[in-house]
């Protein structure tokens, strides 16, 4: 039924909302589990593309695995695991802290990509038809728009390094740190500009020329969309009274 | 009446010491195409700002003079009756398409103009058919050549369905192919009555011209 069914972006905002919410509520490692299958589960029910996501943050997800074992390192609390003379080094208490947080972010990655089924567009719109300001909402999308034009531009740099002779993959942390600075300011200045002539041509296109706008496109929530959001409020509330009792 | 009339413009950008325009007196006659040349940093582009209100409204700097659009004074219109009289176009068609498909694209504007549905329904097809890209309607700018990007721009500004359009170097980023056919489209715009204003560099792009100035 979903297959044929073209969800409203409604619904899945509601859905990420709440899953973020649990995760954010619960400390259980089991529940935190069975709310990341949920969240698989929902993800992969919508056809988001779990898998890409996944794989575009690859380098997110080991810097994710990094931070945790720091965390685990640094919170003397609970048993010891591992010693070295007198120093503990590694307790249960930090490994379940760790785990915590890899499966909460994990949680919001996945929750998140239920949101990418639905164009910027349509969330804009979704957003607005729950009286959200057009303003805020647009704001959020270009924001959106903006990552890969970051993206490309941290790119076209690393490329013009290269072409003068440095090869980024073999130089020194500390090195690659000092490039990555002087190549923080053209990104910024670069990217600022290219702000400046999208906000040039969405004034010239009369944006904010009236206090309101028409919308062509109109979104329509269906019985199914009403369905989801009803379970999703229902199921939240249940996790919610499990953890209090 | 003149499409446009400047009268002893100056302007001076905040951060420089030299005026950029100085005592510029131009008229633009309806239905031509003035083609603007110069080089760099002489102020092809500010002047182009100047023209559809982006200056002083949005630059900031040392304004004086006189910007007429159909004998009304520009500083006096406001943010929608610029928007219905000018539109302008600009070198990176990138940075100027944000929505993530064409008809959101091409429906922007005219929705920020209050303008109905149904209008802005007949409008897209319409606009689509002028410049042959129908078929795109629920592709993703993104996915489009330099070329086609610079038309999906042009029709968003059509949207508007402008008396003046501005082309501040349009044709820079895109290949021969992509250039004949938006010089076609703005010869086909000047026989709708429309007035046309282009920036450029490229003599090959300026025979297109009724009118050239160097400035």
């Amino acid at each position: 039924m979903i297959k044929d069914y073209k969800i409203d972006p409604r619904p899945k905002l509601v859905i990420v909302l709440l899953l973020s919410t649990l995760a954010l509520i619960y400390n259980e490692i089991s529940m935190l589990f069975i709310i990341l299958l949920i969240s698989l589960s929902v993800s992969l029910l919508i056809k988001s593309d779990v898998a890409v996501v996944f794989f575009k943050l690859k380098k997110v997800f080991i810097l994710m695995v990094f931070i945790a074992i720091a965390q685990s390192m640094f919170i003397k609390m609970g048993q010891p695991i591992l010693k070295f003379h007198n120093i503990v080094i590694i307790t249960d208490y930090g490994i379940r802290s760790a785990l915590q947080f890899i499966l909460r972010i994990s949680i919001i990655v996945v929750s998140a990509t239920i949101i990418t089924t639905s164009t910027s567009r349509e969330i804009v719109q979704g957003l607005v038809q729950w009286k959200c300001p057009y303003e805020i909402a647009f704001m959020v999308s270009i924001a959106i728009r903006f990552l890969p034009i970051l993206k490309e531009e941290m790119s076209d740099m690393i490329i013009a390094i290269q072409l003068r002779g440095i090869d980024i993959k073999k130089v020194k942390l500390i090195k690659k740190i000092k490039i990555y600075k002087y190549i923080m300011l053209p990104i910024v200045t670069n990217s600022i500009l290219k702000a400046r002539e999208l906000s040039l041509a969405m004034e010239m296109r009369g944006f904010r020329a009236y206090s309101t706008r028409t919308s062509y496109m109109v979104l329509k929530m269906n019985r199914l969309d009403y369905l989801i959001i009803a379970s999703s409020i229902v199921v939240t509330i249940l996790f919610i009274l499990i953890k209090a009792m | 009446m003149n499409a446009v009339e400047l009268n002893k413009l100056n302007f001076k950008y905040k951060s420089v010491q030299k005026r950029t325009l100085e005592n510029v007196n131009l008229i633009v006659n309806q239905g031509e195409i003035l083609a603007i040349c110069g080089v760099s940093g002489s102020g092809k582009s500010t002047l182009c700002n100047c023209i559809c209100g982006l200056i002083p409204n949005v630059y900031e700097g040392e304004y004086s003079g006189e910007v007429k659009i159909f004998g009304q004074d520009i500083s006096l219109m406001s943010r929608a009756e610029i928007a219905t009289n000018i539109g302008i176009i600009f070198q990176n068609p990138s940075t100027q398409l944000f929505s993530p498909t064409i008809e959101d694209e091409l429906a922007f504007g005219p929705e920020n103009l209050c303008v109905d549905r149904n209008e802005i329904a007949m409008r897209i097809d319409e606009i689509l058919k002028i410049i042959n890209m129908e078929e795109y309607r629920y592709e993703n700018p993104n996915s489009l050549s330099g070329g086609q990007q610079q038309l999906i721009a042009i029709a968003s500004v059509l949207m508007l369905n402008p008396k003046i359009i501005i082309c501040d170097e349009i044709m820079s980023w895109i290949d021969e192919g992509g250039k004949e056919i938006i010089k076609n489209l703005l010869m086909n715009l000047k026989k709708q009555g429309k007035t046309i204003i282009i920036v450029e560099h490229d003599i090959e792009n300026l025979k297109i011209a009724d009118r050239v100035i160097n400035i």
